[in-house]
């Protein structure tokens, strides 16, 4: 196991929370930089440290500790991987609709990074379903927040604040979600376009239309004769609310249509999900407004010729929010990221794997904002010898 | 309040906007929630972030605490002034910045009102998710302080799940932009920390929040049962047949009397009515519906009336949303509480606050967002009685244990408030609430901003648990130990 390519010099694995919490104390008591790792399908996200002294594994906290199928909510353990959790949750025709490209992405990574995918559209990134944690400080302490019923004020919202946080506030031992039924089916329309401005008009319409789809997904691929351009509407419901919203689809857009479903509808999905992280490429994460969809295409295929970077792009169209894979020389892929900064049609562009090369010239995170100071405040708080995530923030 | 300080807010903000005379100070002097009420040295009606930032710069100096009200509408004494401290009224900062329909989001300032935000978007289709009961007069900006809900957060979420961003003046006086209108912005959820802090944490200036394209199709029902046990028989048979309802809400016999009335909804008599609305494409609404209604006929529901129009829906939700001032006819007092069990174990906890009424002899009003579990029970009481609302406020503690023992929480969507700030404890362990003022502290180092709300006593930060340790503030002789 290597942190971005730093060798940690012990891996821990604990047990239980008990053993978690005596793994951060004896690391903050020996100021060692820590790392917390679910299934290391992200290690090599943010910045690359310095040194890594040892990397706090929650491998071993894999437990579903309890479904409420009564009550729509489940309570998990950080290390267990989304796959485990809702091949368990199915046997109550539940599910936790998140996506993850990595099979061995667990709960406690996925909240970590507040990681999301297609299923965004309908139910949120992973801080919208969250609704409890158990979380352990540097020092030792166990600490809850929230709760596990869906409505629920008592308190700071501290399962929130530790959404995206990377592991550099403290450790996720426990988090409890509300849940989803199994939808009963699903459908997906593909579009394919031979220009963006004709997708971009679609994905407006579709989006301030009153269907409830589960997902609304851009996808642009290079192709031999330039860019190619797909919509990916899913609609997952009852049988018949799922074909008549599909066949409204099909008449509403605008270019030649396709339905998929079973077997070809699974394989579509994973597929776009792991798009962006093909090879060894550089991914990017990038946000925009909704309506600016043609716009920022434009700026994607402009800065590629420009930097000679070969882009793929997958987004949410209705969220504004998507991943960049830059394929090509690292130095291009380091111009792409500096030229996508400069313009205002993006924001939030957050480099999330990148060769070295790339790290060493732009900095994965870019510029902070203007909360800065109040995040540092509550970092020095939360972990006051700052060996959490040391080195590779965001704080 | 020293004159100077007086002064300097004029020079601020202007005399016309700053009251200290002790008949301008009455209406500040509590929230909706009456029966706590303080005296503030001053209130301000500032108009800008601008002047907010310099009054907050101003009480940083000075060591004055202050607190934000928006429209007073809250019902956990969340805006309960501070003896010797400032109240900086939101209601001037009401405009409405900006309506972006083709990116489905709205900026407005603090002051407006929930309504509002719909209000403006509806022509062209949309509105504002969130629905709190007071939705026509509560201000947006107390909507973030307590992360409010509603209705119809049980399909739609909370106000958190609706503000893509605010901007805030932080204790400092630094005014800071928290999320930006774009999704993702790098690093730990600040928003999630700041929506639903009760104003403890900064003041919120101005919020972006997503707005929803109107649903094609809404259905309501409304069926009546001979218990709250066959009624809540029904809630569980709908969510276990894969159905998530916009609202799912239940009122009990008192509060179905007190409703009927004042506003005449005209519902069946009943023990238990159970209001259910599906919303969404049409196609889906009217399957679902059909599972709905024989989910009900089959759970024993002994009269089912079904909304045809707008207009019978709105009868239904009047009947439902008066029933909090309704009880007014019931009992001189009442005292309202806002626990929360996860819905399964609602029969076990009504029971158990039904045996408490015959035992307390106060009569206690249920009606509740039963497919979250947020129950509202309504304690009477007559405060001319000697003991009565002491009394009151023992059987209202009393049904927070039952739903924190249920595995619950002492607050769905009313915020802990000064009210429940005690009740805290039995909901989290010392480490718990060492560790949230550990965060408000790092916000807000010299405890200013809206104290003695949501955290139990104020602890040293950095105090621990366990044999006496001399604090560094001690040390410092910069704080005593009582």
């Amino acid at each position: 196991m290597t942190v971005d390519g730093i060798q940690p010099v012990e891996v821990v694995t604990p047990r239980d929370v008990a053993e978690l919490a005596a793994a951060m104390s004896s690391a903050q008591a020996a100021r060692r930089a820590t790392v917390i790792s679910g299934g290391g399908s992200k290690l090599s996200w943010g910045r690359t440290p310095g040194r890594v002294d040892v990397v706090v594994s929650t491998a071993r906290l894999s437990h579903l500790i309890a479904h409420r199928h009564g009550d729509l909510t489940a309570t998990i353990e950080s290390g267990a991987t989304l796959t485990d959790v809702n091949r368990l949750l199915a046997r109550h025709g539940q599910w936790l609709p998140l996506d993850s490209a990595f099979p061995a992405a667990t709960i406690g990574g996925i909240v970590a990074t507040n990681d999301s995918g297609p299923l965004r559209h309908r139910f949120g990134t992973p801080r919208d379903l969250l609704i409890g944690v158990t979380l352990v400080l540097a020092d030792g302490r166990v600490v809850h927040a929230g709760g596990t019923v869906v409505k629920n004020v008592a308190g700071y919202d501290l399962g929130r604040l530790v959404s995206g946080s990377f592991g550099s506030l403290a450790a996720i031992a426990t988090a409890t979600f509300k849940l989803s039924p199994l939808p009963a089916t699903s459908g997906t329309i593909g579009v394919l376009y031979r220009e963006r401005g004709a997708l971009a008009r679609d994905a407006q319409l579709l989006a301030s239309n009153q269907f409830e789809f589960t997902s609304l997904d851009v996808q642009v691929t290079p192709g031999p004769g330039g860019p190619e351009y797909r919509l990916l509407v899913r609609v997952a419901s009852s049988p018949s609310a799922t074909e008549t919203q599909l066949a409204a689809v099909q008449r509403l857009v605008s270019a030649a249509s396709q339905m998929i479903d079973g077997r070809a509808e699974t394989d579509l999905w994973r597929d776009q999900v792991a798009a962006p992280w093909i090879g060894n490429a550089t991914t990017l994460r990038m946000a925009w407004m909704p309506a600016a969809l043609a716009e920022v295409l434009t700026l994607l295929e402009r800065i590629g010729h420009e930097t000679g970077a070969t882009v793929t792009f997958t987004g949410r169209s209705a969220v504004g929010a998507g991943l960049l894979r830059l394929d090509g020389p690292p130095e291009k892929a380091a111009t792409f990221v500096e030229r996508l900064r400069d313009d205002d049609a993006v924001a939030n562009v957050v480099v999330l794997r990148a060769p070295s090369e790339v790290k060493a010239r732009v900095d994965v995170w870019g510029e902070p904002g203007d909360a800065a100071p109040v995040m540092r405040a509550i970092k020095t708080a939360l972990d006051p010898a700052g060996i959490l995530n040391a080195g590779r923030g965001p704080i | 309040m020293h004159e100077s300080v007086l002064a300097e807010l004029r020079r601020v903000c202007g005399a016309e906007a700053v009251l200290h005379e002790p008949l301008q100070l009455l209406t500040y002097e509590c929230d909706a929630l009456p029966h706590l009420r303080e005296t503030p040295a001053a209130v301000v009606l500032p108009r800008s972030a601008a002047e907010i930032q310099d009054i907050v710069r101003l009480c940083a100096r000075e060591n004055i605490p202050f607190v934000a009200r928006g429209h007073g509408t809250g019902l956990s004494g969340g805006a309960l002034p501070v003896a010797g401290g400032i109240v900086i009224s939101l209601a001037r900062l009401n405009r409405v910045i900006s309506v972006d329909i083709p990116n489905r989001r709205v900026v407005v300032e603090p002051g407006v009102t929930n309504l509002e935000i719909t209000r403006q978007v509806a022509p062209f289709g949309y509105y504002y998710a969130p629905d709190p009961s007071s939705q026509q007069v509560c201000s947006i900006g107390g909507n973030v302080a307590e992360n409010s809900g509603g209705a119809h957060c049980l399909k739609y979420g909370f106000t958190t799940h609706h503000v893509l961003a605010v901007e805030a003046v932080m204790p400092d006086g630094s005014l800071v932009h928290i999320g930006n209108s774009l999704p993702d912005a790098p690093g730990p959820d600040l928003l999630g920390l700041v929506v639903g802090s009760e104003g403890t944490l900064a003041i919120v200036t101005k919020v972006t929040v997503r707005i929803l394209r109107k649903p094609e199709a809404v259905q309501t029902l409304l069926a009546a049962f001979t218990s709250i046990g066959a009624g809540g028989q029904a809630v569980s048979d709908i969510i276990g047949a894969g159905i998530i309802p916009a609202a799912v809400e239940m009122m009990d016999r008192l509060t179905v009397e007190a409703a009927e009335a004042a506003v005449h909804p005209n519902f069946p008599p009943a023990d238990t009515i159970l209001i259910v609305e599906l919303d969404g494409p049409t196609s889906e609404v009217q399957e679902m519906f059909e599972t709905v209604e024989t989910i009900c006929r089959r759970a024993g529901a002994t009269a089912i009336e079904i909304a045809q129009n707008d207009e019978q829906r709105m009868r239904i939700w009047k009947g439902r949303k008066a029933a909090f001032a309704a009880m007014g006819r019931m009992a001189p007092n009442y005292y309202v509480q806002d626990g929360v069990v996860p819905r399964t174990r609602l029969p076990e906890v009504l029971e158990r606050i039904r045996a408490l009424e015959q035992r307390s002899g106060l009569r206690i009003g249920n009606v509740f967002h039963a497919g979250d579990g947020n129950l509202h029970p309504l304690i009477c009481y007559d405060e001319r009685i000697p003991g009565q609302a002491d009394l009151a406020e023992q059987v209202a503690a009393e049904i927070l244990t039952y739903c924190v023992e249920a595995g619950g929480s002492i607050t769905g969507e009313h915020g802990v408030g000064a009210d429940k700030r005690d009740y805290m404890p039995r909901m989290f362990s010392d480490v718990d609430l060492d560790v949230m003022q550990a965060v408000r502290d790092a916000v807000d180092p010299k405890r200013l901003c809206n104290p003695g709300k949501v955290l139990p006593t104020p602890r040293l930060c950095g105090e621990v648990p366990g044999p006496y340790r001399e604090h560094p503030l001690e040390r410092a002789g910069l704080g005593e130990r009582f």
